[in-house]
């Protein structure tokens, strides 16, 4: 039953989505109540350094409320450069090039299928970036993705979903699909370029609604 | 009453030893299985078929007649028994399951040290003087110790048994240009006598990336010697000494950031053993045993463009054990058998900040007894006490019921264990290249505050005071339940075994670096379990032919894993649409480097007319998870992710002999060819050989 349901709302919002981006309104959510289910792809995250040296450059913020890429500092809730997931919560970590944190972002990881995810979990299973820590931990294994060694390939692990309280007091889900552009099937990291982010989303746009589904 | 007959011929044997056994042997007209004598399974004489616990015994005409050269390959031809290679290449014996890092591998009662990654290469040993290889499944540290814990490999090399000087000569030449020596004499002088092997065994190797800079395997060369001798200066007392030297060279090289990177690596080993055996009176013998090896692995390797040196490393590891062992006999029938013993262990290592070593006493204690006629118990304990960690206590009961002459039951229970290794505790290595570090568990807290000191350390990921407690030691206990049916033609084992086994060691991230990279140390970690059953057939169907069959099923898991499965919390990504879904216990296939089914066929046909001897023996393998493959969502190994494919190699050959000293072998090995190059590297291809042996 939920899939179908989540279907329907993934149809819906798609048609209406198709439907008010041709007004040029800006805004693609029309009606505040309507929970927006969406793909976002191939976000470039590029990173420099690595291998052993310090990491750096610019991190790519993401906006759930607009549903897209930003280059605003302030209307973001989360940003990527290479496999560090930053959110515009807490304290800088110290890394290089970091956003200035000004919302009150906080991130819980749920394990768990995307869509049996249906309510955020209670407050106290979310954190913010602190000093040296990020909230979604960074590493193989650890956070979002696993590396191979043997294939050179970052995967993001199966089942872990991020719920976000967004710096609007609102709630949103993700969960990672690939780390390569095109999110091709059987990536191969000796191949295909990474630093892409393609994620499934849900964003419940009424504050303090902790309803995903 | 047949019982007792049955017994004491059974005993009867046991008295007189090995000489009635080998003449036995040497009567090729009988077209019986023979039952040979056991001594790694209680450390007392012991009819192969009378033991209350599973043992396999391959005896020297089986390995000469396969036409073997290093122990590994004939190990890899028993039931059960596979010589596989690790992720990181290193090759060692896994044994119901249970991989090398848990066989305990004695060679005449002492053990070999000297492991990589845990794993001990048996392609070390020559099987040119070796007499017979017992084996025994299951954990057996009531008798023999740490390690242990899976099983206990012994190779029993040659005693001489003639007067006369008595020697062979053999030359074997074959593909990949691997040429093998061996040159062996022995003879019996009155009170004394003494045996001398010597071999040389090299090859080109072979490359299976011919693109690459390096081959698979780079050229080597080395060399075995051993020389035993024994004194009998009255009948009550006999005075052994053997060593033996072992010596080898390989060729390094390889591509390191386009530059080419050249050098050797160096393996000397030593072994010496003194022992004396004292009978003093028909009841009590006493042996005294001395036992002294040396393991030294060095590599240097140098940058081809400015001949600096790019790496250096070395590897040296000592063990001096003094051990004494009485045998009691009360009755005919029971025996009691004690020992104590000393072991100092030293381990001088590159990544080690100083040379390191253990020290550990321990005591056994063993009652081999006949409650009723057809009923033989084997009760046994151990205990070791350890200077770096917790002393451990090593029961181990196995029970024998001959329903009848032909039928028999036997189980047995034991606990085993594996002492934390220098590597496990002093570890000190940070990878140049990517940066991480691995700290072995005694010196992570200080390492931990040097690094932190430098300002490397980002945050810790663990209580660092937790690791003030000690690493506990790995542990097992096995369980072994079989029957046996045995004819004068037809012999067949059913076993089922299981292997509980906790606190396996593995690393995990202790701290972040703040170059991005983690700090791993070495912990308690894992619970698993290996279970299954073994089937082997012996046959005899002609007199001059003989057929060996053996298959084992296995399961090998992780009890956290299936734990995590219960509780829904492993998933799984369809790789092409990308959807996840829920892995299922049932989805779970098991350890890596795990095959369910393993089987292996052997014939054995004699034609006496023309001395000569045919064999071919098949080996099939089940697909097998190499590495925890994580590109389907997961870190653990489901029937979604890729396999190993099974595969079968076949071996053949065939030994003819000529007026009684000359013999001609030809064979093939993996006569189909088959290869994986991406999968498995020890992998070579069809290969053909040639021996000639000169016996005077």
């Amino acid at each position: 039953m939920k899939t179908t349901k989540l279907i329907t709302v993934i149809i819906s919002v798609t048609l209406f989505t198709a439907c008010s981006s041709d007004d040029d309104s800006g805004n693609i959510i029309e009606i505040p109540q309507q929970i927006v289910s969406d793909k976002a792809e191939n976000i470039a995250a590029p990173q420099t350094g690595g291998q052993g040296e310090p990491t750096g450059g610019e991190f790519t913020k993401f906006d759930f409320e607009s549903g897209s890429v930003t280059t605003s500092n302030t209307e973001w809730d989360i940003a990527f450069r290479g496999t560090t997931i930053a959110i515009n919560g807490g304290t800088a970590t110290g890394t290089n090039d970091e956003p200035e944190r000004n919302g009150n972002v906080s991130v819980a990881i749920v394990t768990g299928t995307f869509a049996e995810i249906a309510k955020a979990p209670a407050a106290t299973e979310f954190y913010q970036d602190q000093n040296q820590v990020f909230a979604i931990p960074t590493g193989s294994g650890n956070g979002w993705y696993n590396y191979n060694f043997m294939t050179n390939t970052v995967s993001p692990i199966a089942g872990k979903v991020f719920v976000f309280r967004t710096r609007n007091n609102t709630y949103a889900k993700i969960e990672i699909l690939s780390y390569y552009k095109d999110a091709p099937a059987n990536p191969d990291g000796n191949i295909d370029e990474a630093r892409f982010y393609t994620f499934n989303y849900s964003y419940n746009p009424n504050p303090e609604d902790t309803n995903l589904d | 009453m047949n019982y007792l007959i049955f017994i004491s011929i059974v005993f009867c044997s046991n008295l007189y030893g090995q000489q009635r056994i080998s003449t036995i042997k040497n009567d090729s007209l009988k077209a019986e299985l023979l039952d040979e004598v056991i001594i790694s399974a209680t450390r007392t004489k012991r009819q192969l078929s009378s033991l209350p616990l599973p043992v396999t015994l391959i005896p020297k005409k089986q390995i000469i007649q396969s036409g073997t050269l290093r122990l590994n390959e004939i190990m890899n031809e028993q039931t059960g028994i596979i010589s596989v290679s690790d992720e990181s290449g290193f090759e060692g014996i896994q044994m119901q399951g249970i991989s090398s890092d848990y066989i305990l591998i004695l060679l005449d009662g002492v053990p070999l040290v000297g492991r990589q990654s845990g794993n001990l290469d048996l392609s070390r040993i020559s099987v040119g003087n070796i007499k017979q290889i017992e084996v025994i499944k299951g954990p057996s540290s009531s008798l023999f110790g740490s390690e242990a814990l899976g099983g206990v490999i012994n190779i029993i090399t040659d005693t001489p048994d003639n007067s006369s000087l008595k020697g062979t000569i053999s030359h074997r030449h074959g593909s990949l240009n691997t040429q093998d020596s061996n040159l062996n004499f022995s003879q019996v002088i009155k009170k004394l006598n003494y045996s001398l092997f010597t071999n040389r065994l090299s090859s080109d190797g072979y490359d299976l990336f011919p693109n690459t800079t390096g081959q698979t395997v780079e050229p080597y060369e080395n060399y075995t010697l051993q020389a035993n001798t024994r004194f009998n200066p009255n009948e009550k007392l006999s005075i052994q000494s053997s060593g033996r030297y072992f010596h080898q060279d390989q060729e390094v090289s390889f591509d390191n950031s386009d530059q080419m990177i050249t050098g050797n690596n160096k393996i000397n080993e030593w072994n010496l053993q003194l022992k004396a055996d004292h009978k003093i009176s028909s009841k009590l013998t006493t042996q005294y045993e001395f036992y002294h090896t040396n393991y030294l692995a060095s590599e240097k390797t140098i940058t081809s463009t400015d001949n600096s040196i790019f790496s250096q490393n070395k590897f040296d590891q000592t063990l001096l054990r003094p051990e004494v062992r009485t045998n009691y006999s009360f009755s005919a029938k029971n025996t009691l058998t004690s020992g104590i013993g000393w072991n100092v262990e030293r381990l001088d290592r590159t990544t080690f900040d100083d040379p390191v070593s253990f020290d550990s006493q321990y005591a056994y204690l063993q009652y081999d007894f006949y409650p009723l006629d057809n009923v033989n118990i084997i009760a046994g304990a151990r205990f070791d006490r350890h200077s770096e960690y917790q002393s451990q206590f090593s029961p181990k009961i196995s029970v024998k019921y001959d329903i009848t002459h032909k039928i028999s039951i036997k189980t047995s229970t034991g606990f085993g264990f594996k002492a934390p290794d220098f590597r496990q505790l002093y570890f000190d290595f940070t990878n140049s290249v990517v940066g991480y570090t691995v700290l072995g568990y005694n010196v992570a807290i200080a390492k931990l505050k040097e690094l932190e000191d430098l300002g490397q350390i980002t945050n810790f990921e663990v209580d660092i005071n937790q690791l003030q407690n000690p690493l506990k030691p790995e542990s097992s206990i096995g369980f072994n339940l079989g029957v046996s049916y045995k004819t004068n033609k037809l012999s067949v084992d059913i076993n089922y075994f299981r292997n509980e086994i906790e606190n396996l060691i593995d690393t995990r991230v202790i701290a972040r670096k703040n170059n991005g990279q983690n700090v791993f140390s070495y912990t308690n970690l894992n619970d698993i379990f290996t279970s299954g059953i073994e089937f082997n057939i012996q046959y005899k169907p002609l007199q001059n032919l003989q057929i060996l069959a053996g298959y084992q099923l296995l399961y090998a898991k992780d009890r956290d894993v299936l734990k995590r499965l219960e509780n829904g919390e492993v998933f799984a990504r369809n790789s092409e649409t990308l959807q996840t879904f829920r892995i299922t216990k049932s989805e779970y296939f098991g350890l890596l480097n795990r095959s369910r089914h393993t089987l292996n066929i052997k014939a054995f046909y004699d034609i006496p007319s023309w001395n000569t001897n045919f064999n071919i023996r098949a080996n099939y393998r089940s697909k097998y998870g190499l590495f925890n493959n994580t590109d389907g969502g997961n870190d653990i190994l489901d029937i979604h992710d890729p396999f190993v494919k099974g595969y079968t190699l076949v071996n053949v050959s065939a030994t003819k002999k000529f007026y009684n000293k000359y013999s001609l072998q030809l064979g093939a090995n993996n006569m189909f060819d088959y290869k994986d190059a991406q999968n498995i590297s020890n992998l070579i291809g069809r290969q053909f050989y040639g021996r000639i042996e000169i016996t005077f």
